[in-house]
């Protein structure tokens, strides 16, 4: 029997390292594979709070965000290779046309 | 307990080694160990359905399709972090990131929940219960996820069309 309280701790430290990736990190790529890990971590806090409730609302949830996960990367991986099929660069730095 | 602190340590090295990767397919090899470790501790949490479709879904569609477009990018190219041009925006972002993600871990410690988390259902997290929960009252759920994925392949097939190339180089030239 694993103590939810650790599962959501170590969601925590995979979403603030997956933070970290997307405001550190200047490859898009990089950045977009930190991104999964935070969606993965709030999927965990989801399965770990089903598990405590037994509900299954919670796995539902983690259902959706693989989903949404999914989603999210094509659309991402298809931004980014028009990104570099103009720019030849892979530095976020280079979208920053509609800077303020 | 023991399983959990060894899945932990693997997942936490994972995830270490996707921000800390110097080229993309190292971090997406890390990327793999972190999730393959996350879908072993889903089966420590009685999520089975959803241990199989993390490995499916994440380690085999998602991940190749992110190594599809790092070899298509990168293929052949030594190229490192491009310089510094925001001040202190990696320090700030650490220092910050550092900061919520101890102070919700510490409060995720030192809150124990207060449910009964014994006499779980045998049954829990199977397909069965999945599916009996996703085709019953949250259908609709189900379904705006397939819609979202629909448009999603379409947003993707927008993106990559052929675009005019006499209007990209040489924006000046009238076109017949």
């Amino acid at each position: 029997m694993i103590p939810i309280n650790w599962v959501v701790g170590l969601a925590a430290i995979i979403f603030a390292i997956g933070a970290i990736g997307v405001m550190a990190r200047r490859n898009p790529l990089i950045m977009f594979m930190s991104a999964e890990m935070m969606w993965n971590s709030a999927a965990l806090a989801f399965i770990a709070f089903a598990r405590q409730w037994h509900s299954m609302s919670g796995q539902i949830m983690a259902f959706l965000i693989v989903g949404t996960a999914a989603a999210e990367v094509g659309i991402g991986l298809a931004i980014i290779v028009t990104v570099y099929h103009r720019r030849h660069r892979l530095d976020v730095d280079e979208i920053s046309g509609m800077k303020g | 307990m023991i399983p959990f602190i060894i899945l932990a340590v693997i997942a936490i090295a994972g995830a270490l080694g996707v921000i800390l990767g110097r080229q993309p397919v190292h971090s997406a090899l890390a990327l793999v160990g972190n999730i393959l470790a996350l879908a072993v501790l889903y089966l420590l949490l009685s999520a089975e359905f959803l241990a199989v479709a993390q490995v499916i879904v994440y380690a085999g569609a998602i991940m190749v399709l992110f190594l599809f477009v790092v070899t298509l990018l990168t293929a052949g190219k030594e190229e490192g972090e491009p310089p510094e041009e925001l001040g202190g925006q990696r320090w700030w972002a650490g220092i910050f990131a550092i900061g919520i993600g101890v102070v919700l871990a510490v409060l995720a410690i030192t809150h124990p929940g207060s449910a009964v988390n014994t006499g779980i259902p045998s049954n829990f997290g199977t397909i069965h219960e999945v599916g009996h929960v996703l085709w019953g009252p949250d259908f609709l759920y189900l379904m705006a996820v397939a819609i979202m994925l629909l448009t999603a392949a379409v947003g993707v097939l927008v993106l990559n069309r052929p675009m005019k190339r006499s209007r990209v180089r040489r924006p000046g030239r009238r076109e017949a």
